[in-house]
């Protein structure tokens, strides 16, 4: 059932320094990590640099995984959550991942390693199911996961039309929307206070 | 409510399912405080899921340790916290790997772990990052493809490996594969298996000069022979025992040169009883089986498995399994067909060289995939899923060196099939080359790591991707093989240049490092063991392999191999090389000596004074350890020249040298006599536990008491090489040792708010 799903993921693509090298994100996560820079419990940093069009470099985190992700050949910053998240719908429960993944956005905005070389753009996005048990890849879920999704791009762009293709032609993958946003926002600071809840 | 143990119910064979749901009504019980924490571990890595680093809720960040505060205190083992992540280890019998599996495995790994699959160097797969509450349903879900994770860690029998060309091989007496398969599931959960001290390992090998199986690495090793007997041709297999890397490698001993395959099973069974029965069990440091046969004689254990076998009661899968034998077969996708034209494709070329082996059937080859340190994505793996249909179906294995490869790929296809490949970024060529570097997980995942062994792998990956084409032939065919810590899970006994990580007390900090081990032998199954030469700071190994390979390609002779060539040059001039990269300037000068590779954290908890390391006083102890080390050295040579005597009395100088340093700390007056160092190092360092490591025990520390005791026993070169490699574990055991006590003084110091130097503190307690 899509209402007991939790396991939910966010990813925004790149809009430029997609040639940044990984391994430079590396310091950048430990002195996060160090700083207590985010919310969530900030464990350790994984180096996939190695592997082609991987999840890149990782911030691993209790809560969930954050990373410079490569996946499809296309870079982006990620993030997926873990455990249970807090929200009563699936939608509520995406704002506050969005939340997550927005926040260590704006450290990389501000970060002085990163914030000349790279640029995030927040109006285009992947938002997928990470359980395929709960939310799996089937007509039943999607048909539940759309208006979900929707209510949550209402909410991080109440005034902005967008696009939704729920299409894939692997019916392995996760269920996935891939979301384009007209107008979209420059900053993550601009969003941020739109996926905020009590909660976090 | 929907869940996997429902949905899969029908997919799902019923013995499977009990012994999942059995751990699953473990880890509630575990919850509500009814599982002791020892039991729980050893229940949850009998079902592979391992531990990781930082677990026990402590990470130092670079500036301190730091508490990991996660939701809850609860503990899934001693000292290991419930909610830290941990790793999931998955048994892949000799790995053969169906596409279907390979899907699921792509899932879990996006789904529970990183969206890496991990091929480690016993063909195993690894997810990291696992919670302990999702292995269930990520159990149920392998089980629903024919996987199970049973035995993979724990005192238990380990995934059986087998070389990944068998069966298509051409060099091999048969094809091994259903013989490993057999095996693997006899011994899988037999009772038994079940009260051994320590893991145990078994290989398979098609043949005895090829490397693929490594059965000289194994507690059970088996090579396939035929023999006729009676005017028949009979198969069997060359039986191996006692083998094993670990600290102190040893080589295996033949058990019986030949056993006919009827009774292969039994007399596993039998050495499984011995070893049950007569393995150590308290002394988790000499309980792997090779410590059993070297104490008892490969004879005399060779006798009690005969008795052994005499008393086993009748089971029908000792010979059932021939007919599987028999019967087993594997099919191709595609028909045979050669490759009619010469490519111009320059890139297809250099990968069909390296990552191609033409089979024994015409028309087909194995294909290698490449896989950077081992690792490959969800997407890749479930992608490459879909090309392995198309071109050679079920016909998948991983490797020993962390690639997988494809199997009954028709020659016609190799473009086609590169081409996709590259599409999926797993076209990367040089497989078995120099630029195939393997590696433990070491300090990244694992809690043992000592240092970045994946650091140094990923750092060697991007220095040899452009330029190891360019290597003399002689060159590009080395292997380098990195282990995070002296237990060799990366296999760097076997390497041209093997590389396992150590610490060293520098200028008043802690400084990476990897002991350089050179020479060992991959073909031949693991034929013989590398030479330890000395310890290089993380950061200057990529310096000492140029070095080292320079000097090879200068200095050999006609067509020496590098094995030859570091048997003949010696260790004296070995270590040279070493020397001249094993200084550390002061941090002030140049810091990134003090963090690992990929890592910038800095790599002690000590307070590194910027500015004032490089005027640090150096205290006695730093003298007696290095004075170890030059004692150890010696006796290598003295080893080498065959000196056996004199080497075992300069080894146990070396462990003197080194104890006497350590007990000099708190009592200054002792002399480098054994008779006053022994004793005054038990009641100080042993007794106390102040020797101890936290995963070693006191294990390193009974090296220098047995030396001690058995002083005058015979010797034979192989006992002096065991000796030697006890020394050296037993000096780099001091070393640790000596930083700890440092790092607590330090830590002290600081609490304290005093700003005596630690040397000074520990020092100013000796004199005292
Ligand atoms: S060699 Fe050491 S660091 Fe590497 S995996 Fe084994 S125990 Fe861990």
């Amino acid at each position: 059932m899509i209402t007991d799903l939790h396991k939910l993921g966010i990813k925004f693509f790149n809009k430029s320094g997609a040639d940044m090298p990984l391994t430079d994100f590396i310091p950048v996560f430990h002195d996060w990590i160090q700083n207590n820079r985010l919310d969530d419990l900030l464990i350790d940093v994984a180096d996939y640099s190695h592997v082609p069009a991987g999840p890149g470099t990782m911030l691993i985190a209790h809560e969930g995984n954050y990373a410079i992700d490569e996946t499809g050949n296309q870079r982006g910053f990620l993030y997926y959550s873990k455990h249970e998240v807090p929200g009563d719908t699936v939608a509520e429960r995406l704002a506050s991942v969005c939340y997550r993944n927005l926040s260590a956005c704006k450290l990389l905005e501000e970060e002085e390693r990163t914030r000349d070389r790279m640029s995030l753009d927040y109006g285009r996005m992947e938002i997928f199911s990470n359980d395929r048990l709960h939310g799996p890849r089937t007509d039943e879920a999607l048909a539940a996961f759309k208006p979900q999704v929707e209510q949550f791009l209402n909410r991080l762009y109440p005034h902005t039309d967008y696009e939704i293709d729920y299409k894939n032609s692997d019916p392995r993958e996760r269920l996935l929307a891939k979301v384009m946003i007209h107008d979209a926002a420059d900053k993550a600071d601009t969003l941020l206070p739109r996926t905020r809840t009590d909660s976090l | 409510m929907t869940s996997w143990k429902n949905t899969l119910s029908e997919r799902i064979p019923t013995d499977l399912a009990e012994e999942i749901d059995a751990f699953a009504s473990q880890i509630k019980l575990k919850k509500q405080g009814k599982v002791d924490d020892k039991l729980f571990a050893e229940t949850r890595l009998r079902r592979g899921a391992y531990g990781q680093r930082y677990d026990n809720g402590q990470r130092h960040d670079g500036i301190e340790t730091r508490e990991l505060h996660f939701p809850t205190n609860a503990t899934k083992g001693p000292d290991t916290l419930w909610d830290a992540p941990g790793m999931q280890r998955i048994k892949i019998p000799f790995g053969g790997l169906s596409t279907e599996q390979m899907e699921a495995l792509a899932d879990l790994a996006e789904e529970y772990s990183d969206a890496i699959c991990h091929i480690t160097t016993r063909q195993d797969v690894q997810l990291h990052y696992v919670h302990i509450d999702d292995t269930p349903d990520l159990m149920r879900r392998l089980a629903a493809v024919g996987i199970t994770t049973r035995e993979a860690c724990g005192n238990s029998v380990r995934n059986v490996t087998a070389c990944p060309v068998a069966g298509v091989c051409h060099d091999e007496s048969f094809d091994i594969t259903p013989y490993a398969r057999a095996m693997a599931y006899f011994l899988l959960g037999h009772p038994d298996t079940q009260d051994f001290g320590r893991k145990f390992k078994v290989a398979f090998s098609g043949c005895k000069d090829k490397a693929c199986g490594l059965t000289n690495i194994h507690d059970l090793g088996l090579i396939a022979r035929k023999k006729v007997i009676d005017g028949k041709e009979k198969r069997g297999f060359e039986m191996f025992v006692g083998g094993g890397l670990g600290p102190v490698p040893y080589e295996a001993r033949l058990l019986d040169e030949f056993v006919a395959e009827e009774e292969i099973l039994p007399l596993a069974q039998a050495i499984s009883r011995v070893f049950a029965r007569l393995g150590e069990k308290r002394n988790r440091g000499r309980a792997r089986l090779k410590f059993l046969v070297d104490k008892l004689g490969i004879d005399e254990f060779r006798r009690l498995v005969i008795e052994e076998r005499k008393t086993l009661p009748h089971d029908d899968r000792w010979i059932g399994y021939l007919d599987e034998v028999r019967a087993w077969e594997e099919t191709p996708v595609r028909k045979p067909a050669e490759l009619t034209a010469v490519s111009n494709d320059e890139e297809f070329n250099v990968w069909r060289d390296s990552n191609t082996y033409g089979q024994r059937q015409q028309g087909y080859s194995v294909a290698t995939i490449r896989l950077p340190l081992g690792d490959i994505t969800s997407w890749q793996m479930r992608q490459l899923a879909d090309v392995a249909r198309k071109y050679c179906g079920d016909n998948i294995r991983t490797t020993v060196e962390q690639n997988i490869v494809l199997r009954w790929v028709a020659n016609g296809d190799l473009p086609a099939l590169y081409d996709e490949l590259k599409h999926l970024g797993l076209a990367q060529p040089g497989a078995g080359t120099i630029f195939d570097v393997v590696s433990c997980p070491g300090t990244d995942t694992c809690k043992l790591g000592i240092s970045s062994s994946r650091g140094l792998a990923g750092e060697l990956h991007e220095r040899l991707a452009t330029r190891y084409q360019q290597f003399d032939s002689a060159i590009q065919g080395l292997h380098i093989k990195i282990s995070g810590c002296f237990n060799s899970c990366g296999q760097h006994h076997l390497a041209d240049l093997g590389f396992y990580g150590v610490s060293r007390k520098m200028n008043g900090a802690t400084v990476p490092h990897f002991r350089v081990v050179l020479g060992g032998q991959w073909e031949q199954n693991g034929g013989s063991y590398g030479m330890t030469i000395g310890a290089v700071p993380s950061k200057r190994v990529p310096d000492f392999i140029d070095r080292i390979t320079g000097k090879y390609l200068e200095e050999r002779h006609g067509n020496e191999t590098f094995q030859a060539f570091v048997q003949r040059i010696g260790k004296r001039e070995l270590k040279k090389v070493v020397d001249e990269l094993a200084s550390v300037p002061p941090y002030a000068l140049d810091p990134t000596y003090y963090s690992d590779w990929r890592d910038p954290r800095e790599y002690s908890i000590s307070d590194i004074g910027v500015g004032e390391c490089a005027g640090e006083v150096v205290s006695r102890i730093d003298f007696d350890l290095n004075n170890a080390e030059r004692l150890y050295f010696e006796a290598q040579l003295a080893h080498e020249e065959g000196a056996l005597r004199k080497a075992d009395e300069t080894a146990f100088s070396a462990m003197i040298a080194a104890a006497g340093g350590l007990v000099r700390l708190q009592n200054p007056s002792i002399p480098d006599d054994p008779e006053q160092v022994v004793p005054e190092f038990r009641k100080r360092y042993y007794d106390t536990r102040l020797f101890f490591d936290k995963y070693a025990g006191g294990k390193f520390a009974e090296y220098l008491f047995n030396h001690h005791e058995q002083r005058n026993s015979d010797l034979t070169a192989d006992r002096v090489r065991l000796l030697l490699e006890e020394t050296q574990l037993f000096i780099e055991a001091t070393h640790a040792c000596n930083a700890r006590l440092m790092e607590q003084a330090d830590n002290e110091r600081k609490s304290t708010g005093d700003k005596t130097s630690a040397r000074d503190k520990t020092a100013n307690a000796a004199n005292a």
